[in-house]
């Protein structure tokens, strides 16, 4: 039971901050980034592509990613071993990275499509996504293809139930971090901003603000903190294999999530996480009670896809606003004009 | 203040704009007039960048702007509404106001995280934006989603995001349709109000409202601006009741 409700937190962590990051493209500025995935891709490659070269350069290691990557995990689990600091700043350093490349390649991804209306925009980002997948899948030099790479563990301090318990209190920690500076950053003018975009963006361009630009920066936050997401999943697992970034794993039920949360709430984003992961974890651990239960005709692995699609369609026919309503922006001037003024009460038009 | 010369625009051949040639005045109400169909949105949309040129030039306070991108002309000094009202659905009536602010720096993306460099600018919008809707008559619906006004509503809520920006030159397409007249009349009386710091170009049918408060008037007819001494002028000058 501990360990299930370990994974619900972890789980619950790591897809809140994909969440988020969607929100912020999707629900605020209003880009169908179907390829929320790829940005998850880059967070895992600045861990096992980036931070695992950087550390055989370090330590000399002449051989492939894929054996040097093994080298690299026993000696550094070695140093982290003895010295905590060094974890912690593996552990830092490298969520910076990852953070950055996801920014970096968000930015540059969506300025050839930037200027596509939605439908196309959301067709271009998925092939870039999907080609980014199988290029990183078949392609065992970039971060070892179908065969993965392994990946130091700064958490190796912790065995078994512990490293699960301190994970989710890293991952928990991470998210709710992100959640203070999203929110913030959504309760401002730019905030409201992006959502103008996403009303109209003839009406945003002809106030003088750089639609495009926008589309730009909106992306390459989101991609970012999705990034950081693609990271801490790779410290969770402790090895990197592209076919664990798949479309449905991190762009569908991401967009599920958000979907469901309400788009531009993020409160509602995160009781819709926390609904989602409490679900999926459940199903994904009594799947084979379920179907014997059930007498279900066919293999117990698609319960879960079946289940989450027909939960998509049903939120989109009977409640697509979603469990929370979007609110408006009410930055701290508007609330003490209100405040001042007695425009308290809500009227209808 | 604003000039076309011998401004085009084609539109699979057919030519929405034939030369049109105009210099609007500074600190003026200019009109443009003319029949459905006539090009008077096609020239709005041209000068302000919404469509590319195919010929010709336009020039603000002597720099040249032709076929540079709408935000790009914004921040020179145009701003505009729009024929058909665009709101932003989903946010509030406030809201649609505050993003026609110029230069906010809480819609910087670093700046927006410190909230003591944007928040001095963002109380002054509100002021103004409050002033703004209680003035259109729109201050209790400051927290009504767009999309939930009328018609009426949707065009006054045009006219305020154009009065929200400090813009050097206001182009309203048709900012009186579906107003009533009283409201009309104070609205061009405050444009009138306005003329000393900033520009008007405007297009309008409702004749008998606007007569009264405009300085010039351009007549179009087929793309093209009629001539002073053609019918079609005459006819909107007689229905303009000018002397």
């Amino acid at each position: 039971m501990e360990h299930i409700l370990l994974t619900i937190l972890i789980w619950f962590g790591l897809y809140m901050i994909v969440c988020l990051s969607l929100n912020i493209e999707y629900g605020y500025a209003g880009i169908p980034n179907f390829g929320r995935a790829f940005a998850v891709l880059v967070g895992a490659f600045a861990v096992g592509g980036v931070a695992n070269r950087v550390l055989m350069f370090i330590f000399g290691i002449s051989n492939g990613i894929i054996e040097g990557s093994a080298s690299v995990k026993s000696a550094m689990n070695e140093i982290m071993a003895r010295d905590p600091a060094v974890a912690i700043l593996f552990l830092l350093g490298t969520l910076c990275i990852a953070a950055i490349l996801g920014a970096v390649l968000g930015a540059i991804f969506i300025l050839p499509s930037a200027r596509l209306s939605e439908h196309y925009l959301a067709i271009a980002l998925l092939a870039i996504s999907e080609v980014s997948y199988m290029v990183c899948y078949y392609n065992p030099d970039i971060m070892g293809g179908y065969y993965g790479v392994s990946t130091p563990d700064p958490l190796l301090f912790f065995q078994g139930e512990q490293r699960l318990l301190a994970f989710s209190v890293l991952t928990i920690s991470i998210a709710m971090l992100l959640y203070g500076i999203v929110s913030k950053m959504l309760n401002s003018p730019f905030g409201r901003l992006l959502k103008a975009m996403r009303e109209n963006d003839a009406v945003v361009e002809a106030c003088g603000k750089d639609v495009m630009l926008l589309r730009v920066k909106a992306c390459a936050v989101g991609s970012s903190i999705a990034a950081i997401s693609g990271a801490l999943y790779v410290f969770y697992t402790t090895n990197v294999i592209a076919s664990s970034f798949n479309r449905a794993e991190w762009t569908f039920y991401p967009f599920l999530i958000i979907i469901l949360g309400g788009l531009g709430s993020t409160n509602g984003v995160i009781a819709a996480s926390l609904l989602f992961v409490v679900a999926r974890v459940l199903l994904s651990t009594y799947k084979w009670e379920l179907k014997s239960a059930l007498h279900l005709p066919f293999e117990a692995v698609w319960l879960e896809y079946i289940i989450f699609g027909v939960l998509m369609l049903l939120v989109l026919l009977f409640k697509p606003e979603g469990l929370l309503k979007e609110k408006p922006t009410m930055t701290k001037p508007i609330r003490e004009m209100v405040k001042r003024t007695g425009k308290g009460a809500r009227k209808q038009a | 203040m604003l000039v076309t010369e011998n401004l085009t625009k084609l539109f699979d051949g057919f030519k929405a704009l034939d030369g049109v040639s105009m210099k609007v005045d500074a600190n003026s109400l200019t009109l443009i007039a003319g029949p459905n169909g006539s090009g008077k949105t096609t020239l709005i949309n041209t000068i302000c960048g919404f469509y590319k040129a195919d010929g010709g030039h336009v020039f603000l306070n002597g720099e040249e702007i032709t076929n540079m991108k709408p935000h790009e002309i914004r921040k020179r000094g145009i701003a505009r509404t729009f024929q058909i009202p665009h709101p932003l659905k989903k946010l509030t009536v406030l809201e649609n106001l505050l993003v026609a602010v110029a230069e906010h720096p809480g819609e910087k993306l670093l700046r927006c995280m410190r909230c003591s460099s944007w928040e001095r600018a963002e109380a002054d919008a509100v002021e103004k934006a409050f002033e703004l809707l209680e003035f259109l008559e729109l201050d209790a619906l400051w927290d009504t989603e767009a999309y939930k006004l009328s018609g009426g509503q949707l065009k006054l809520l045009e006219v305020g995001r154009a009065l929200m920006s400090d813009a050097k030159l206001i182009i309203m397409d048709e900012p009186l349709t579906g107003v009533n007249p009283k409201l009309a009349h104070c609205i061009l009386e405050k444009l009138v109000e306005l003329k000393k710091r900033t520009t008007f170009l405007i297009v309008e049918h409702r004749f008998e409202i606007v007569a009264a408060y405009v300085d010039r008037v351009f007549v179009m007819v087929n793309g093209r601006l009629a001539d002073e001494k053609s019918e079609a002028f005459r006819e909107v000058i007689r229905l303009l009741c000018f002397k």
